[in-house]
């Protein structure tokens, strides 16, 4: 069963940290967000590998809820 | 000749209330892995301190010679009892008999529950499950013949009256445990702070009747589930079961007064008044871009571990929640920079709104730790009405009795800062603290469009207007000109609230009895 991180809030993706295949530590940050000109680190819920990513740099006008990435354990 | 046949018929019937709508009606409710009505008034209360009320009234059935044959217990359940040793009022309504629809005689004890609580002045505890009232009438029937009177007398007191008293004069608390519609979720919000399991519901009317007239299919869950009432304020706090319903409900109460006349309840606090956090002077980042975690000042400045935030899955850029400072209940009013940088949603000024007005009903200070950008801006917010909203935050601010310290933590701006600050308020900041009418980005952007398009180079132009509009947000010269009380180092801020709280205490006692205007949903 994947983890799914999803968006916090509507807003545009500012930097993204991770690549598929990654391992990942719970607490490391995936990707940050800018929502009203706020950098909004999102981190791992979970240790796991990134199974799939659904954002990429630069997507703007996102919506809160979105699925972003997949963590597989 | 004794009375031993009437006593005799009494236990019979206080045999059949305890057995509420019987092993069948109860078996379905655990089977649905809920409490009955008794049993949620036993585990909210401290141990064995019901006392109920109305313990027999409901429909018998006689036979011929006046012998009792059967008897159906009024619906809604309704005493006194203790919570922490406080007397409060209770009731709730009892779903394994007729969906909590109400019977003729729950009926009566239903709308009779805010009453009791105004007459004796103690808060009230409501723990809902149950429907509205049915076509065919409280205890009628679909085949039944009509009574000779129906409806209310023309001069009948509007049944909401003594619902409005209530909030007006004692804090009343509220549940959400199975399904609520109609009657029973409209009493449901017409509380102070309201909380719903994870297995409730709240409508205003059901699928079958949605359907009938809007002809959309749809179940409760859809309609009224936490996935819906948890972020629009319907409901303050969403719990995953009823021990933490109860638990909530337990805790927001004892920060409160039994009523708006007496003071709420100071207790003695093992924090030191004078505990002065390092992590303070590095919580706020340089870069003004980065977050950081309000609830950690919270939990930092207050006393440690007494911040119970309410309703934050709704307006989440706002914070709202009771605390205590030297063992002083207070309000906490403060922004998350990490939700919408902190803005004021219509949710959020819906929420502040209500706050303040919980605070100024019940003699609260209020700590604002204030790190606002403004409203919310955008499409959407201007679709949802956050101005009018807004303003109505901003207007109970202005107009508000208690006092108020609040510590710019980080930004003050736009119509919105002003919900953040009451009359006569002690005013504090950090070194981090920016002021101003808007933030300096969008300001910049509106103000200089022409300078910024019409330079050699837009994007140094656009970052020169930016640091110098920047400069003019600073905090040092506001605090120079008596704009502040204090410029602090926010490692004081707990000892300087504390010695605050000492001194604006016996002012509150002047400020007891009712507000001027009435506690509102």
């Amino acid at each position: 069963m994947a983890t799914k991180v999803k968006l916090e809030s509507p807003g545009s993706i500012w930097k993204l940290l991770v690549s598929v295949g990654d391992r990942v530590s719970a607490g490391d940050t995936l990707f940050i967000m800018e929502i009203m000109k706020m950098e909004v680190p999102h981190t791992a819920p979970v240790d796991g590998t990134i199974a799939a990513i659904h954002i990429a740099e630069g997507d703007e006008g996102l919506e809160e809820d979105m699925l972003a990435i997949e963590i597989e354990p | 000749m004794t009375w031993e046949k009437e006593v005799e018929e009494l236990s019979q019937k206080r045999a059949l209330a305890q057995a509420q709508g019987g092993e069948e009606g109860v078996r379905r409710q655990h089977a649905k892995g809920l409490l009955t009505i008794r049993e949620r008034i036993d585990a909210i209360l401290d141990n064995d301190s019901f006392q109920e009320l109305g313990a027999t009234a409901g429909d018998a059935t006689r036979d011929e010679e006046g012998r009792l044959v059967d008897f159906k217990p009024a619906n809604f359940i309704l005493g006194f009892g203790k919570i922490d040793g406080r007397r409060c009022i209770v009731g709730g309504e009892d779903f394994t008999l007729g969906g909590g629809s109400p019977n003729a005689a729950g009926l009566r004890k239903s709308v009779y529950t805010e009453e009791l609580a105004c007459t004796y002045k103690l808060p009230l505890v409501r723990l809902h499950q149950g429907a509205g009232g049915s076509v065919a009438g409280a205890g009628g029937s679909a085949s039944g013949a009509a009574p000779k009177t129906v409806g209310n007398p023309v001069n009948a007191v509007p049944r909401f009256k003594s619902v409005a008293q209530a909030m007006a004069s004692v804090p009343v608390a509220s549940a959400a445990l199975g399904a609520v519609a109609g009657l029973p979720a409209a009493r449901l919000v017409a509380s102070h702070f309201s909380v719903m399991t994870e297995n409730a519901q709240i409508l205003i009317a059901g699928p079958a009747v949605v359907q009938r007239a809007l002809h959309e299919r749809t179940d409760k869950e859809d309609l009224g589930g936490p996935a819906v009432h948890a972020k629009n304020g319907v409901i303050d706090n969403l719990v995953e079961d009823e021990a933490a319903a109860f638990e909530a409900i337990r805790r927001f109460l004892s920060y409160l007064p039994a009523n708006v006349w007496e003071l709420p309840p100071s207790i003695a606090s093992d924090d030191p008044s004078e505990r002065r956090a390092e992590e303070l002077i590095s919580i706020v980042p340089k870069n003004r871009r980065q977050i950081y975690d309000m609830r950690r000042v919270i939990g930092l400045v207050l006393d440690r571990g007494s911040f119970f935030e309410m309703g934050r899955l709704y307006g989440r850029g706002t914070i709202t929640g009771l605390a205590r400072l030297a063992g002083r209940p207070v309000g906490v009013l403060a922004n998350d920079c990490r939700q919408m940088a902190g803005s004021m949603t219509d949710a959020g000024a819906r929420k502040t709104r209500r706050f303040i007005e919980l605070c100024d009903t019940f003699h609260l200070p209020i700590v604002s730790l204030l790190d606002e950008p403004g409203f919310m801006i955008g499409p959407a917010a201007e679709k949802a009405g956050t101005i009018r909203f807004g303003t109505a935050a901003v207007m109970a601010a202005a107009t508000s009795v208690v006092p108020w310290a609040t510590v710019i933590v980080r930004t003050a701006h736009g119509v919105a800062e002003a919900a953040h600050y009451g009359p006569d308020g002690f005013l504090l900041a950090w070194p981090s603290a920016k002021v101003g009418a808007i933030p300096v980005e969008g300001g910049v952007a509106a103000a200089f469009g022409r300078q910024i398009a019409a330079a050699e180079d837009p994007d140094a132009e656009r970052e020169r207007l930016e640091r110098a509009m920047l400069a003019r947000q600073s905090i040092e010269p506001r605090a120079e000109s008596f704009s502040v009380h204090e410029l602090i180092d926010p490692r004081d801020t707990r000892p300087i609230l504390c010695d605050w709280i000492e001194r604006v205490e016996p002012l509150l006692t002047h400020l007891l009895g009712p507000t001027s205007f009435s506690f509102r949903p």
